[in-house]
Parts: structure tokens; C-alpha cells; sequence
């Protein structure tokens, strides 16, 4: 939200630190927690290392439910680190909200449309980059913008942007209403004392709650779309 | 929502964060390579190998045990065989040597019998022979007997003599 947007210049390019600090903190949320789960890797697991496989298992399942296994395998890790790390930047604002002198400095990152288009850029510049890198460029132009029919040209243009445009705002827009409503619940609360308080928690108990299975439907629905654009990319139709 | 996007843009776009996010995304997934994806997943591979292979070799030993099965069930087949022939043999022989101990038995008592019977009959020859011989010296004796009935004691005395001499003679002669 921009009225709590804490923007600082540094070389002269704009950063947006009460985004940028959030997701500095998941990324270091998720490091550490891997960190940790990872650590002594047994031939026969352990109980950490039980739920890093299970996590790894469920985004290698992604992948090869787009693609098939020998081309799939190299985006694996990039699987694991999207479904990671957006799904903590989910969780994170439903658990900590600091706002200090009108500033905001912890929410979900991916309540910013920033974050969420910068992901979704990077993943399918990935995908133009490594179709280009397949097929050649002419080949990557045909596969992409002239087949099945090249007459569908235009639509073909129009559907990247789309693309991008859609993978970006649908969990930018998830995450951020979820946000909207608690803070509108948060305000309910505090605006008539005790008498909103007490009945506001359980609805925002509720919310939450809700919002923690929006947040890992949107961070799964995220991580799918990234491999089925990144699929269509590398793979001729 | 239409601050940050649409206002965003009348203050400038924070194009910063996309950079910032670029390079922590980069680094973060550099990191978990290193310290967290590389390891778990070269063990789930190397899990998944050992599992292939301990598949195989299981497969292998189970090939292997039929295999012995089947070698012992054969030489348990022969060796049945073998005892079924061994008993035939000895059965066979057992029947010989009845056989031949009957017969032997049968000659030895033949020999038996007909030695008996030779025995026998040399036996009632001499029997005979000496019969004879008997009768031959009793009908003599009686005939003397009743020669010499009404004798006097004279008489008597000397036939007891010559009756006495004769026994001796008889003596010496035998």
C-alpha cells in the first residue's frame, strides 16, 4: 500500500524498502529453515529430513506433470526455491504486520504487485531465454508466435503478455485482498474497544486461516504455470 | 491496491525491487543448491539407486534359490531312482542265493538220502548174510538136537562134550 510505502533512492534507482525488506526476511526465513531441515542427511531419513524430501518430492511432482522427466529435471531446483520462498512471502504477512510512523516494514511480499511481477518476469524471461537457447531463434519464433496457425500471429503476441500479466496479478491479487481484509478486521476490532475486539478474533483467526490455504493454493498454482509456460518454451508442439 | 501499481507509477515505478528481487532470488537459489537442494537430492538419487539395486540382487537371489530348488528336487529325484535300483538289486540277489541255497540243500539231502538208503540196504544184506548163516548153524543144531534126543547119560556127557568142543570150535572158527 502506498501510503505506507518507505521508498529510498540509492544510485538513483528507486527502491521500495517496505517491500524490500520483507522479502529480504523470507528469503532468510526460507534459507534458514531449509538450512536447518537439511542438515544431517541420512541414507535413511530423519524427521527433518523426512519433510525437506516430502517438499522436494511435491515440486518435483510439478515439474513432471508438465514435462517430461530428462527435461524437467533441470528445473527442479528452481521449483523447489519459487514454491519456497512464495509460500513463506504468503504466510509472512498473515503472521507479522509492522506499520511504524505511517511506513509499512513487514508484510507479504507478494502483496506488492512489484514482487510478483518481478518473479513472474524473471521465470518467463527464463522461458523465452531458454527456448531461444533450444531451438534458435527461428525456431523459437516459430514454435511460440507461429504454431499451430500462423495467422493467429497477434494472439500469439498478445498471450505473453497476457501470460505475464495474469501469472503476476492473480497471486499478487490473491495475497493482497487477503491482506486488505485483515487489516479491515484488524480496524473493526480496535474501532469500538472491547466490545469489536472480542468478537473480531475469531473472525481474523478465521481469515487467517483461510489465507494460509490461499497462500500455498496460489504459491502451488505459481509454481505449475511457471513449468507449463516454461514447458510450452522448450518443447515443440 | 491502486496505490502502489497505479499511483506507483504517477510517483515512479520502484524498478529497484525488481533488481532487488532478481539477485535475492538468484542468491537465495544458490544457496539452497549448496546447502540444501544438492545434498537432500543426491541422497534421494542415491536412495533410489540403492533401492533399484537391491531390487536386482534380490531378484538375482531369488533366481538363484529357484535354481537350487530345482538342483535338489532332480538329485532327490535320482537319488530316488538310485534307491529303487539298489533295492531291485538286492532283492534280485536275495532271490539267487534263496535259490541256490534250496537247491544246494535239495542235492545235500539227494546225497543224503541215497547214501541213507545205500546204508540201508548194505545193512539189511548183512543182516541177511548173517541170518542165514544163523539159521544155517541152528537148523544144524537141531537137527543134532534131535539126533541125539534119547541118549543115556553116557551118551549125554559125551554129546554135552562135542557139544562144548563144537561151541569152541565154533569160537576159534569165528
Amino acid at each position: 500500500m502506498n501510503e505506507g510505502a518507505y521508498v529510498q533512492k540509492l544510485f538513483g534507482i528507486p527502491f521500495n524498502l517496505s517491500n524490500d525488506i520483507p522479502g529480504l526476511i523470507t528469503a532468510v526465513i526460507v534459507f534458514f529453515l531449509l538450512f536447518w531441515l537439511s542438515r544431517s542427511i541420512q541414507l535413511r531419513p530423519n524427521k527433518r529430513q523426512n519433510v525437506i524430501e516430502w517438499l522436494i518430492d511435491f515440486t518435483n511432482g510439478i515439474v513432471k506433470g508438465v514435462m517430461p522427466d530428462e527435461e524437467g529435471k533441470r528445473f527442479g531446483l528452481l521449483a523447489f526455491t519459487l514454491f519456497v520462498f512464495i509460500f513463506i512471502a504468503n504466510q509472512l504477512g498473515l503472521m507479522l504486520q509492522l506499520t511504524a510512523n505511517d511506513k509499512s516494514y513487514i508484510s507479504s511480499p507478494t502483496s506488492n504487485a512489484m514482487t510478483t511481477l518481478s518473479l513472474a518476469f524473471m521465470v518467463l524471461m527464463l522461458a523465452h531465454f531458454l527456448g531461444v537457447k533450444k531451438f534458435g531463434f527461428k525456431g523459437y519464433f516459430k514454435n511460440t508466435y507461429l504454431s499451430p496457425i500462423p495467422f493467429l500471429f497477434p494472439l500469439s503476441v498478445l498471450e505473453e503478455f497476457t501470460n505475464f500479466l495474469t501469472l503476476a496479478l492473480r497471486l499478487y491479487g490473491n495475497i493482497y485482498s487477503g491482506e486488505v481484509l485483515l487489516k479491515l478486521i484488524y480496524k473493526l476490532a480496535t474501532s469500538f474497544g472491547i466490545a469489536s475486539f472480542i468478537p473480531a478474533i475469531p473472525l481474523e483467526l478465521i481469515w487467517q486461516g483461510f489465507s494460509v490455504f490461499i497462500g500455498s493454493i496460489q504459491a502451488y498454482v505459481f509454481v505449475t504455470l511457471t513449468m507449463v509456460y516454461i514447458s510450452q518454451k522448450v518443447e515443440k508442439e | 491496491m491502486s496505490s502502489t501499481f497505479l499511483l506507483g507509477a504517477a510517483n515512479g515505478v520502484q524498478w529497484g525491487d525488481t533488481i532487488f528481487y532478481l539477485v535475492l532470488f538468484i542468491v537465495l537459489m544458490a544457496l539452497l543448491k549448496h546447502f540444501a537442494w544438492g545434498p537432500v537430492s543426491e541422497m534421494m538419487e542415491k536412495r533410489a539407486d540403492k533401492i533399484s539395486d537391491d531390487l536386482d540382487s534380490a531378484e538375482s537371489a531369488r533366481k538363484k534359490a529357484e535354481d537350487l530348488a530345482a538342483q535338489r528336487q532332480s538329485a532327490l529325484k535320482d537319488s530316488h531312482f538310485e534307491a529303487s535300483k539298489i533295492i531291485e538289486r538286492a532283492k534280485k540277489n536275495g532271490e539267487q542265493q534263496k535259490a541256490t541255497i534250496v537247491s544246494d540243500a535239495q542235492e545235500k539231502a539227494q546225497t543224503l538220502k541215497v547214501n541213507a538208503k545205500e546204508d540201508i540196504s548194505r545193512e539189511r544184506q548183512d543182516a541177511l548174510d548173517s541170518v542165514k548163516n544163523d539159521v544155517a548153524e541152528l537148523s544144524i543144531e537141531i537137527a543134532s538136537k534131535i539126533i541125539r534126543k534119547d541118549l543115556n547119560a553116557n551118551d549125554q556127557k559125551a554129546l554135552i562134550d562135542s557139544y562144548i568142543e563144537g561151541l569152541g570150535k565154533q569160537n576159534e572158527a569165528k
